[in-house]
């Protein structure tokens, strides 16, 4: 923990909570333990990560949000904003105390303007609901990571989450084509608005997106809707190796047909997941396996980019096809990825979720690459995720004979070994979860100093007393 | 060995919503699926044509769309399937239903075996599998949960009975309806959804089955629904609190005790 920025931060004293009652109104403001301890951890391990807060404050407006900025701008009181708190990378943990402000209370649609085909939500709307709203009218809010179906919208912008889809449809930035935003001094500005093209300028928006609640707080977005797809279908491709399933996304790709999802399971995965489901699939065989998906709006161009997609596969080698074209087939099939974290729960609960991002066509040597490090350091790296896009779930799981203190170092090490690997094959750290405060230390090391120097200059730029969501992505007094 | 599998098309149910006024389900615009169950049926089937060679041929009474059912059968490894559809079919209860199957099974001539889910997933009456035997007037075993060896015309069965499992030796042809146990059902493959793709599914209606229309339908259904209404929750449950460690003790003793009465600990 940075401890010289901790001390420069004031204490919520009564005072400050009388004046933050008076903002938000009594029923708002939580001080006692058992009430705000919910708000001291996100779904990153709350023993290791979590903080608590000393004052959540649930506001209810833009302009109460505004007002509690500005207080503890002027106080200089660390202010940590927070969605569902389904977060992975500890973004929405009050590292420093201070005010914890959840959106939750915000969560009114405010317009459904079909003509421009946008919806303008409050940043506190769970995006699962929005997104069974907006399909009732046929529209589909193609942003939406489908992770868990608690997480809200809010914090998918701050976070710019990804998800399975993103091949074809990208990750919730390409949706938000304007936000309200609660600048860290407290002024509420519009950034975007219901447009398509703006060049007006710096586009402070997509800067604003994936900033993890470190550069303001997003209090409204307008998103951008298309038609929902009325078509899908499913493949399950079982491949002898690991390579033969990855050289097959490019292969699919370049024939013109877009994919909504290319996911791949390497073998400890395919295993560790049909066991614990007790599926029946010939797993023993594969070396990997992937799915894909297919939409749209017709069903038999649905049906002949499968086939095309299949052909392709056999002749690339493919053990075998399955084909899921009605919502049972593909649950069960999409059960087998679904559920490999939770397989791995089983076997051990404790484990480090991380979501690298290489270029795609480098996946295959990461495979071995894990192999060797699973090996070196004693535990198991099952990998699977987005093929399609190269964000891969290469997943640190302790064997349940490691004691808890060679885990502790052995996690640091191997982690610093992945990244490195990852950095590199050109790749990133995290593709989708974030930097948060679980992965800082590793960030400083492994980012460009210079692309480092920027953001921090950014950070100083609109944040001059270092109140928003401070401890996260990089620390200042590294600069 | 030849073997005739009975599916059927259902809504798909995570979606199900029911007309307030009718109390009836609400099909229009819903998702349809193979009878889950029935593909345990199919699977059965399809093991069985492995372990003995012979054919499978699903068959299947509905609306045209139904097809998608029997090509879905054709894509797990049927050999062909059978659509028995007719506007007069429509409104058959389970009699009128199991008296079509029967006689679309007569239609395809020669069988050794008929195999059916244990219900459909909607409907849930479990009465079609046994009518259509009770048509044909061959021996039927229900529940079945493991199918044996085959020898000199019979097949060894294992029933799953509230107390275990029953043995029979069943004469075939025979009509079985399995249970999940039987076997865990295979993919649709690649294969065989493009030899579904290609395949030719024979419709059976009413005219060319040569059937007595008196039989048919809703005119031939003996079961009139009089009233649908949903009977009302009434699971009333109790909490017990306890504000602090003394009253936890009383508590959790309360608790032992009612579990103790209903024989469950």
């Amino acid at each position: 923990m940075d401890a010289h920025a901790r001390n420069a931060y004031s204490a919520v004293t009564p005072r400050i909570a009388d004046a933050v009652r008076k903002i938000a109104g009594a029923k708002n403001v939580l001080v006692d333990d058992d009430k705000i301890q919910a708000y001291s951890h996100d779904e990153t391990n709350a023993e290791k990560y979590g903080h608590m807060p000393e004052l959540v404050v649930l506001p209810t407006k833009a302009e109460q949000v505004a007002e509690i900025v500005k207080l503890a701008n002027r106080e200089h009181i660390p202010i940590t904003p927070r969605g569902a708190g389904s977060g992975l990378s500890g973004g929405a943990i009050p590292l420093f105390g201070g005010i914890l402000l959840s959106l939750e209370k915000m969560n009114k649609i405010v317009e459904f303007d079909t003509a421009n085909m946008v919806i303008v939500a409050e940043a506190g709307v769970v995006t699962n609901d929005l997104a069974n709203l907006v399909q009732e009218k046929g529209l589909f809010f193609a942003g939406y990571p489908m992770s868990l179906q608690t997480c809200m919208i809010g914090g998918n912008i701050a976070e710019n989450a990804g998800g399975g889809k993103a091949v074809k449809y990208g990750v919730t930035g390409r949706y938000i084509t304007g936000l309200e935003l609660v600048t860290p001094t407290g002024e509420i500005v519009w950034l975007g608005g219901k447009l398509s093209k703006d060049v007006s300028g710096y586009d402070l928006k997509q800067l604003v997106i994936g900033s993890e609640g470190t550069l303001g707080i997003v209090t409204k977005a307008i998103i951008k809707l298309i038609g929902h797809p009325t078509a899908k279908s499913d493949l399950l491709v079982l491949f002898k190796t690991a390579r033969q399933a990855i050289d097959m996304v490019p292969i699919i790709m370049s024939k013109g047909i877009v994919p909504t999802s290319i996911e791949f399971m390497d073998q400890l995965s395919i295993i560790t997941s049909c066991r614990y489901l007790n599926e029946s699939l010939p797993y023993e065989e594969a070396g990997a396996m992937l799915l894909i998906e297919v939409d749209g709006t017709n069903q038999d161009q649905v049906e002949s980019d499968l086939i095309a997609i299949g052909d392709l596969c056999e002749e690339h080698g493919a053990i075998e096809v399955y084909v899921a074209e009605d919502r049972n087939t593909m649950e069960r099939i999409w059960n087998v990825r679904r559920n490999i974290a939770e397989a791995f729960k089983v076997y051990s609960p404790v484990q480090s979720l991380e979501d690298i991002v290489v270029p795609p066509s480098s996946i295959p040597e990461i495979i071995p690459e894990l192999e060797v490090l699973s090996a070196k350091y004693g535990m198991k790296i099952p990998c699977y995720g987005h093929a399609g896009d190269g964000n891969l779930h290469a997943t640190l799981v302790k064997e349940p004979s490691m004691p808890m203190e060679t885990w502790h170092t052995a996690e640091v090490a191997c982690l610093r070994e992945l990244y490195q690997i990852t950095r590199r094959l050109g790749g990133k750290i995290s593709g989708e979860h974030g930097i948060g405060m679980k992965r800082k230390s590793y960030l400083k090391e492994l980012a460009d100093p210079v692309e480092l120097k920027l953001m921090q200059g950014i950070k100083r730029a609109w944040d001059p007393n270092t109140i928003m969501n401070p401890g996260k992505i990089f620390d200042l007094a590294d600069a | 060995m030849r073997i005739i599998v009975p599916i059927k098309q259902v809504p798909e149910t995570s979606n199900v919503k029911m007309d307030p006024v009718t109390g009836t389900v609400i099909r229009a615009g819903v998702e349809t699926v193979v009878n889950p169950l029935d593909l345990y049926a199919l699977e059965a089937a399809l093991r069985l044509k492995a372990q003995h060679g012979g054919t499978v041929t699903a068959i299947t009474m509905g609306p045209p769309p139904a097809i998608k059912a029997l090509k879905e059968a054709v894509a797990m490894g049927c050999d062909d399937a059978v659509l028995v559809s007719d506007r007069k079919f429509g409104g058959s209860d389970t009699w009128a239903t199991s008296y079509t199957l029967a006689q679309a099974v007569r239609k395809l001539g020669a069988y050794d075996l008929i195999i059916a889910g244990e219900r459909a997933t909607d409907g849930d009456t479990a009465q079609v599998g046994p009518g259509i035997a009770s048509w044909l007037d061959i021996p039927i075993a229900t529940y079945v949960a493991r199918i044996g060896a085959l020898a000199e015309g019979r097949l060894t069965l294992e029933r799953l009975v509230e107390e275990g499992y029953q043995q029979l030796s069943v004469p075939l042809p025979a009509l079985l309806t399995v249970v999940k146990e039987i076997a865990v059902p295979r993919l649709p493959t690649l294969r065989g959804k493009k030899a579904a793709k290609h395949c030719d599914i024979p419709v059976f209606s009413a005219e060319n089955m040569g059937l007595d229309p008196s039989f048919l339908g809703l005119k031939g259904s003996p079961t009139k629904v009089v009233k649908i209404d949903a009977p009302k929750v009434t699971r009333g449950g109790k909490t017990v609190q306890a504000g602090d460690d003394e009253a936890v003790s009383a508590a959790v003793g309360q608790l032992i005790g009612f579990l103790e009465e209903k024989g469950l600990v």
